[in-house]
């Protein structure tokens, strides 16, 4: 049994209100949620939805009005515990300009490892192996005013993967991007889940950028309101057009060829691939 | 947009690039004595001509110099004037009320030369020395203040946030401006008291994105650990060789020098 679950995310009944002059807003209400090491998952919702609040409770920048939030067993909202859960859960914010700090990039990647006290031949290291994660080395003594915004969230990544966490919250990594950069950071998230291992938690308000996610977890007004693959969320149209939300093209062609009474493969993610299977039958 | 580019670091490998940021820091806070203790006009000079030679020797073509003094050139011809006018001597040439003495030209100069090298001086400095060397260095002098309980770490962590805020501020400045322009808004009318209204319209909006910049800044700072402690990381960047104790003593001698001239 275990008391302590070691390589999970659990939210146990966590509910968020936040407390203002004369009023409170309730931003998430009765999460259960359990994720594991290794997964890829996507969280959708419109606006006001509450995954701004859900990413900063998972790394204890918010804490939970009541119920718990457990990092591998540790809870956010004890102080000893928060520099070890904000060192297995690192996050990248939505907008690339307020979230680098440094000057320079290569400082700005060694900022995290260098804050966990790590001697500097290892923070030299990891400087080296994040930045090649990335694609970015010969970025390294730049400033980052002057890379473009996707250079700009590739940094903020790499900085976060620096410190080696196991699981990596993205609120709305993309949002800002062009469709060009988007892709690019999207295929990286794929890489470090599939190559790494790392955990990924990727929230947009964009479903085609969710699309390679293996659980998608559909926020609504503060609530889980659907859940499941990809395929299984984006089947219901009744349930999305309910709360305004349109399902990608890919998944109205999906279902399309299913309703003609073929079987389409889960692990389809783009339309060409689609295609090509649809030659072959 | 190419303005700002005044007093960035220009990546080279000269000998002036490659000394110790904090013999660079210590030559700079040298000058900074020397040029104020001093009203020596020919030491002036030849301190003007050591900065240039520097400035040579750091292969900072003279071009980007004098583009970023034109920055300053209303300052100091100001000083300049100020002073040649408003100094009491024996009078050479009659303005109208006003009279441009002997003595004002001379303190005049003196003043322009001690501000050319102190500009010189921390454009050099800023230009050939990296941010993050900076900091380095400047955390390293100032890290004794510790023990009399002043944050040092927390000093160097809100300059290295300037260093990398200050173009983003400039850049956001501009396109506010734009965005005012556009809507009719006039920043050169010969109207002093609408032109303060214009700079106030980009003044809040600027404020306003500045207190929610410094908002998620602090949280991605916290995401990531951020303590404070003193940054070994950029300290161990820092490494005294045979030159930096040479022109250190050199430094030291000038100013001495200066000090007896004065
Ligand atoms: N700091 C805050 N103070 C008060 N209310 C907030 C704050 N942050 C978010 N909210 C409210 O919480 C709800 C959820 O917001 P948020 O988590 O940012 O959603 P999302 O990221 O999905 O847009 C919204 O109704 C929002 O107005
Ligand atoms: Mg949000």
């Amino acid at each position: 049994m275990s008391g302590r679950a070691e390589n999970m995310i659990q939210l146990i009944d966590v509910s968020k209100e936040y407390k203002m002059a004369d009023s409170c807003r309730v931003a998430l209400q009765h999460i259960n949620l359990t994720i594991s090491e290794g997964e890829y998952i996507g969280i959708l919702g419109l606006n006001q939805s509450g995954k701004s609040t859900l990413a900063r409770l998972l790394n204890g920048l918010l804490k939970p009005t009541t119920g718990q939030v457990l990092i591998n067993g540790m809870a956010t909202d004890s102080p000893q515990e928060i520099r070890q859960i904000r060192q297995l859960l690192g996050m990248v914010f939505q907008n690339p300009d307020n979230q680098l700090i440094c000057p320079v990039v290569e400082e700005e990647i060694a900022f995290g490892p260098e804050n966990l006290g790590l001697p500097p031949e290892e923070v030299n290291k990891r400087v080296d192996w994040a930045l090649e994660l990335v694609g970015m080395q010969e970025m390294r003594y730049h400033a980052p005013h002057l890379l473009s915004g996707g250079q700009k969230q590739k940094v903020a990544l790499a900085s976060v993967l620096a410190m080696q966490p196991r699981y990596l919250v993205l609120d709305e990594p993309t949002s800002m991007l062009d469709p060009l950069s988007r892709r690019e950071i999207l295929e990286h998230l794929c890489r470090i889940n599939q190559e790494n291992h790392i955990t990924i938690i990727l929230i947009s308000h964009h479903p085609e950028d969710l699309l390679d996610a293996k659980r998608l977890i559909l926020l609504h007004e503060g609530s889980i309101y659907m859940q499941g693959t990809p395929k299984e969320v984006f089947k219901d149209m009744e349930k999305l057009k309910a709360i305004g939300l349109k399902r990608p093209g890919l998944y109205q062609l999906i279902q399309q060829v299913e309703e003609e009474g073929y079987r389409i493969d889960d692990n389809i993610k783009t339309i060409p691939q689609l295609v090509e299977m649809i030659c072959r039958i | 947009m190419n303005d700002i580019k005044l007093g960035q670091y220009v990546h080279g490998y000269s000998l002036i690039h490659l000394l110790d940021p904090r013999t660079k820091i210590i030559c700079c806070t040298f000058i900074v004595i020397s040029i104020l203790s001093n009203h020596n006009f020919w030491y002036l000079l030849a301190y003007l001509g050591l900065i240039l030679a520097a400035i040579k020797y750091s292969g900072i073509p003279y071009k980007s110099i004098w583009r970023s003094m034109r920055g300053i050139r209303y300052l100091l011809l100001i000083t300049f004037l100020f002073q040649a006018v408003l100094t009491p001597g024996e009078g050479l040439i009659q303005l109208g009320a006003l009279s441009v003495t002997r003595e004002g030209l001379s303190i005049g100069l003196i003043n322009l030369l001690r501000l050319v090298i102190l500009f010189l001086g921390s454009i050099l400095l800023l230009m050939t020395t990296t941010p993050m060397k900076l900091s380095a260095g400047l955390e390293y002098l100032l890290l004794p203040l510790n023990k009399i309980k002043i944050p040092v770490q927390h000093f160097t962590t809100i300059i290295s946030i300037s260093f990398r805020f200050i173009p983003t501020l400039v850049e956001e400045s501009i396109i506010i401006k734009d965005a005012q322009r556009s809507r009719g808004a006039s920043f050169d009318s010969p109207k002093i008291f609408s032109n303060i209204k214009s700079y106030l319209a980009i003044l809040i909006p600027l404020l306003a994105s500045s207190m929610l910049r410094a908002e998620e800044l602090a949280e991605a700072m916290d995401s990531r650990c951020y303590g404070g402690n003193p940054n070994q990381y950029r300290m161990q960047s820092l490494k005294y060789r045979r030159v930096d104790i040479y022109l250190i003593i050199f430094m030291t001698m000038v100013l001495f020098m200066g000090l007896f001239l004065g």
